[in-house]
C-alpha cells in the first residue's frame, strides 16, 4: 500500500478541518495509507514573506524535523503556496540567511541538504490527485466551476495544469473569467498590514468572478485556503453567497456522488 | 541635496488620492492592460525576440558584474572620439558639472529627450534654479513638465492623464493654445509638435539620457518612439548625455540582443521606432552634430548596489513591464509610490538609492508578493525576493512598529514547537469567546472581511482524537 503524509497547513488545521478530512478520505479511497504527523504547525511562509527570517527559519527547522520522522516518504501539501514555501524557499532561506541567524557554516550546509531532500518528497494535492486514476463515473453530471489558482501555484510551482486536468477528469467544466492571472490581494500578512489595497484587489477579483457566476459556475475552487479565506471573507462581508471549496473537498464530493450512483 | 526626490505625503494619503481619482483609475487600467497585452503578443509572434532575451539576460548580468573594465574601455573610446567624460557621484555633482559647461558656452535654452536618470537627479529643477530654460521634448514628459508633476510610469510618464485633461492643460499653460481646438490624439500631438519644433531650433544645449553605453566603441544609444532624441542630439551646439553606470554593455553583439528587449517588453514592438546613436561630437569631416559632447556617468548609489546583495537589479532596462503587471501599481499608479521610480522595480531601487528611512514603506505596503513582476521581467530580476529582502532589512534595522515586531517574535516562538502551537490555539479560542478578535494584525483583516472562528476541534486535534479512539477499539 502506498503511503503519504499530509502537510495540513495551519489555515486548514485551524479554520477548515473539513479540507483535511476530505483530502484524507480521497487518498484512502485511492488505496493510500494516510499519515498525519501530529506535531506539524506552520511552514513559516507568513513570517518569510514579511521579512521575519529568524522566525521563518525556526518554523522551517520545526517542519523539517517533524516530517523527517514521518514513515511515509511522499508528503502531500494542502496548499500550493505553503508547498512552494517548503519546496522552493527553504533551501534558499537556509543558504542565504542561515549564517545571519547564528548557524555555523557546516550547520547551514546540513540544513540546506535536509531542506533539499524535503523538497523532493513534497507534492501539492492537485499534483498528487492528477497522478491517480479518476474515480468518477460518467453518469455524474458535469458541473461548471470557477477556479482560482494562487500566485505561488501559478508562478512558483507552475503546476496549474495537473489540478485543472484532475478537476476535468472529475467532470468539472472550468468557466473562464477576466484577469484570471491576477493576484487576489491576500499576500499573507499583507492582507492585514495593508487592508485597503488588499481589499481593493479582492473586490476586483469578485467582480471578475461574478462573470463566471453569471456564466453558470456553481462554486469557486482553489488549492489555497489563503486566497480563499480572504476572498470568501470579503464575499461574506459584502453578502455574496457562493460556495467556496478546496480542490480536495470538491473531488471528495464528486467521488461520493459517483459511489452513490454506483450503489443505485 | 537628496539622492532621490520623494513625495513627503505619507503612503495612505497618496494611496487614497489615487483610489479616489476616477480618471486615473480608468486611464491606468487601460494603459497597463494595453501595454501588457502588446508585450505578450510580441514575444509570441516573434520567437527570435524571446531567444535574444535569453542571451541578453546573460550578457547584461555579465556586463554589470564586471562593469569597471568595461566602463574604463567606454571612457577611453569616448575620449578618443573627442567626447569628454565626467563621473558624477551625486545628483549635486551632475547639476554642478552641467551648469558649468552651460555657463562656459553661454547657453540659455536647453532641450531634453526622455531620461529617468535626469528625473532621479532632478536636473530640470537644478538647471532652472540657475536661470536656464529647460524644455522636455518627449510628449509625455512635455505634458508633465507643463503640469509640474513627476512621471507616473517609467515608460509613459503621463499615463495618469486622459486627453481632455491634456487639452485643458495645453490651453492653460501654453501660449497661443487657442489653437488646440480638438481633444483628439492626432490634434494634440500635432499641437505639441509645432510648439516643440520652435524649442528644438532655438536651443543651445541638448541633454539625453542613455539606454545603453557600448564599451567597444564608446557609443551612447538612446531609443525613442517619437524621434525627438534625433533632434536633441543633432541641433544644439552642446550635447550632454547622462548615463547610469549600469547602462554599460560589452559590444555590438550584446547590444543587438539587448536593444530589442525594452521595445518588446515595454510597448510590444520588435524595435523602438527610433534608435539614436552617439559616438562623438561633430568631427572635421562631418557637417552635423554638436561641437562638444559630454558624457556624465552617474553613480548616485549604484556602486553600492553593485557591491551588495541586490546587484541583479542593475540589469534593469527600464522597460516598465513589471509596472504593467503589478496589481498594486494598477490600483495606485506611479504617484502612489512617491518616487519617480514606481512599480516593482521602483519598490526595490527607490529604497536602495534613496534610503530605507524615506522609502522603506514601498516594500512594506506596495507588494503582495504575487511574482507577476518577475515573470514579466525580460531580465528575470528576482524582484519579489528582493522586496522580501528589503522587508527583512527593515526588520533587522528595527524600522517596524515594536508591537508588530513583538507579535511576529511571539508567533514564531510559539509555533516552532507543537506545545506552543496548541497553547496558541487555546488562547485564540479564549480570545474569541471574549470577543477580543479586533487586536493586533487581525484588526486589519476584520475591517473589511469576515474571519471564521478557530474550529471547535482543529484537524490535528480531531485526527489525534480519532487515532486514540482507534487504538482503544
Amino acid at each position: 500500500m502506498p503511503q503519504a503524509a499530509i502537510f495540513v497547513t495551519c489555515l486548514v488545521d485551524l479554520f477548515k478541518p473539513q479540507t483535511g478530512y476530505a483530502a484524507a478520505e480521497v487518498m484512502e479511497r485511492h488505496g493510500w495509507e494516510v499519515e498525519v504527523p501530529i506535531s506539524q504547525t506552520c511552514c513559516g511562509q507568513f513570517a518569510y514573506n514579511a521579512g521575519h527570517f529568524a522566525e521563518a527559519i525556526k518554523l522551517a527547522q520545526h517542519f523539517i524535523e517533524v516530517f523527517e520522522s514521518a514513515n511515509a516518504s511522499t508528503i502531500v501539501g494542502l496548499s500550493a503556496s505553503c508547498t512552494a514555501m517548503v519546496a522552493h524557499e527553504y533551501p534558499e532561506l537556509f543558504q542565504r540567511e542561515g549564517a545571519n541567524m547564528g548557524l555555523a557554516s557546516e550547520e547551514v550546509a546540513q540544513w540546506v541538504q535536509r531542506a533539499t531532500v524535503m523538497a523532493e518528497r513534497l507534492m501539492e494535492f492537485g499534483e498528487w490527485v492528477h497522478g491517480q486514476e479518476a474515480l468518477a463515473l460518467p453518469a455524474v453530471k458535469p458541473e461548471k466551476v470557477a477556479v482560482h489558482h494562487g500566485c505561488h501555484m501559478r508562478r512558483v510551482l507552475k503546476a496549474m495544469q495537473p489540478t485543472d486536468e484532475a478537476l476535468r477528469a472529475y467532470g468539472a467544466e472550468l468557466v473562464e473569467y477576466p484577469d484570471e492571472t491576477q493576484c487576489c490581494g491576500f499576500g499573507g500578512t499583507y492582507s492585514m498590514i495593508e487592508p485597503t489595497i488588499s481589499t481593493q484587489l479582492a473586490d476586483a477579483k469578485r467582480e471578475a468572478l461574478s462573470q463566471a457566476q453569471a456564466a453558470g459556475a456553481t462554486s469557486l475552487i482553489s488549492g489555497d485556503w489563503g486566497c480563499l479565506l480572504h476572498l470568501s471573507g470579503r464575499m461574506e462581508y459584502e453578502g455574496d453567497r457562493w460556495p467556496v471549496l478546496h480542490v480536495a473537498e470538491w473531488i471528495n464530493q464528486r467521488e461520493k456522488m459517483s459511489a452513490q450512483k454506483k450503489g443505485e | 541635496m537628496e539622492r532621490l526626490p520623494h513625495d513627503p505625503r505619507p503612503w495612505p494619503a497618496r494611496r487614497d488620492e489615487a483610489l479616489h481619482d476616477p480618471v486615473l483609475q480608468a486611464t491606468l487600467r487601460r494603459v497597463t492592460h494595453r501595454l501588457n497585452t502588446a508585450r505578450i503578443q510580441a514575444y509570441q509572434n516573434y520567437p527570435a525576440g524571446a531567444e535574444a532575451r535569453e542571451r541578453a539576460k546573460h550578457r547584461k548580468r555579465e556586463a554589470v558584474r564586471e562593469w569597471e573594465p568595461l566602463l574604463a574601455q567606454a571612457e577611453q573610446q569616448i575620449t578618443a572620439h573627442g567626447g569628454q567624460v565626467f563621473r558624477a557621484a551625486t545628483p549635486g555633482d551632475v547639476g554642478a558639472y552641467i551648469k558649468k559647461v552651460a555657463q562656459e558656452h553661454g547657453v540659455q535654452r536647453i532641450i531634453k529627450s526622455k531620461s529617468m536618470a535626469t528625473e532621479e537627479v532632478q536636473l530640470n529643477a537644478q538647471l532652472e534654479a540657475t536661470g536656464f530654460a529647460v524644455r522636455e521634448t518627449d510628449l509625455g514628459e512635455y505634458i508633465i513638465q507643463l503640469a509640474h508633476e513627476k512621471p507616473s510610469h517609467i515608460l509613459a510618464p503621463a499615463a495618469h492623464k486622459n486627453r481632455q485633461q491634456i487639452q485643458a492643460l495645453f490651453r492653460e499653460t501654453v501660449a497661443d493654445a487657442h489653437d488646440v481646438v480638438s481633444d483628439d490624439i492626432p490634434g494634440l500631438t500635432q499641437f505639441a509638435r509645432q510648439k516643440l519644433r520652435q524649442d528644438f531650433l532655438s536651443a543651445d544645449m541638448g541633454i539625453t539620457g542613455g539606454n545603453f553605453l557600448v564599451a567597444e566603441t564608446g557609443t551612447v544609444v538612446v531609443i525613442t518612439n517619437e524621434g525627438n532624441a534625433d533632434m536633441v542630439t543633432t541641433l544644439p551646439r552642446i550635447l550632454i548625455s547622462l548615463v547610469g553606470l549600469e547602462k554599460i554593455v560589452q559590444d555590438w553583439d550584446a547590444l543587438i540582443d539587448i536593444i530589442q528587449q525594452p521595445a518588446l517588453s515595454g510597448v510590444g514592438q520588435r524595435l523602438s521606432s527610433y534608435t539614436t546613436m552617439i559616438s562623438g561630437p561633430r568631427g572635421p569631416e562631418s557637417w552635423e552634430g554638436p561641437d562638444e559632447w559630454h558624457v556624465v556617468l552617474l553613480d548616485n548609489g549604484r556602486q553600492a548596489i553593485h557591491d551588495g546583495p541586490y546587484q541583479d537589479v542593475l540589469a534593469c532596462i527600464r522597460c516598465g513591464a513589471c509596472l504593467n503587471v503589478c496589481p498594486v501599481f494598477q490600483q495606485v499608479g506611479g504617484h502612489g509610490y512617491g518616487s519617480v521610480y514606481s512599480g516593482p522595480i521602483g519598490t526595490v531601487i527607490s529604497p536602495l538609492i534613496g534610503g530605507m528611512q524615506t522609502f522603506g514603506e514601498l516594500p512594506r505596503y506596495l507588494c503582495t508578493v504575487c511574482y507577476a513582476c518577475q515573470e514579466a521581467c525580460p531580465m528575470d530580476i528576482p524582484l519579489p525576493e528582493q522586496i522580501i529582502g528589503l522587508r527583512s532589512q527593515a526588520v533587522a534595522e528595527d524600522r517596524e512598529p515594536a508591537a508588530v515586531r513583538t507579535q511576529y517574535r511571539l508567533w514564531g516562538q510559539a509555533w516552532s514547537t507543537v506545545h506552543g502551537y496548541r497553547r496558541s490555539v487555546q488562547a485564540a479560542r479564549i480570545a474569541q469567546r471574549l470577543a477580543l478578535r479586533h487586536v493586533g494584525l487581525a484588526a486589519g483583516w476584520l475591517k473589511t472581511r469576515k474571519m471564521p472562528p478557530v474550529a471547535a476541534r482543529t484537524f490535528l486535534e480531531g485526527w489525534a482524537h480519532e487515532q486514540r479512539r482507534r487504538r482503544r477499539a
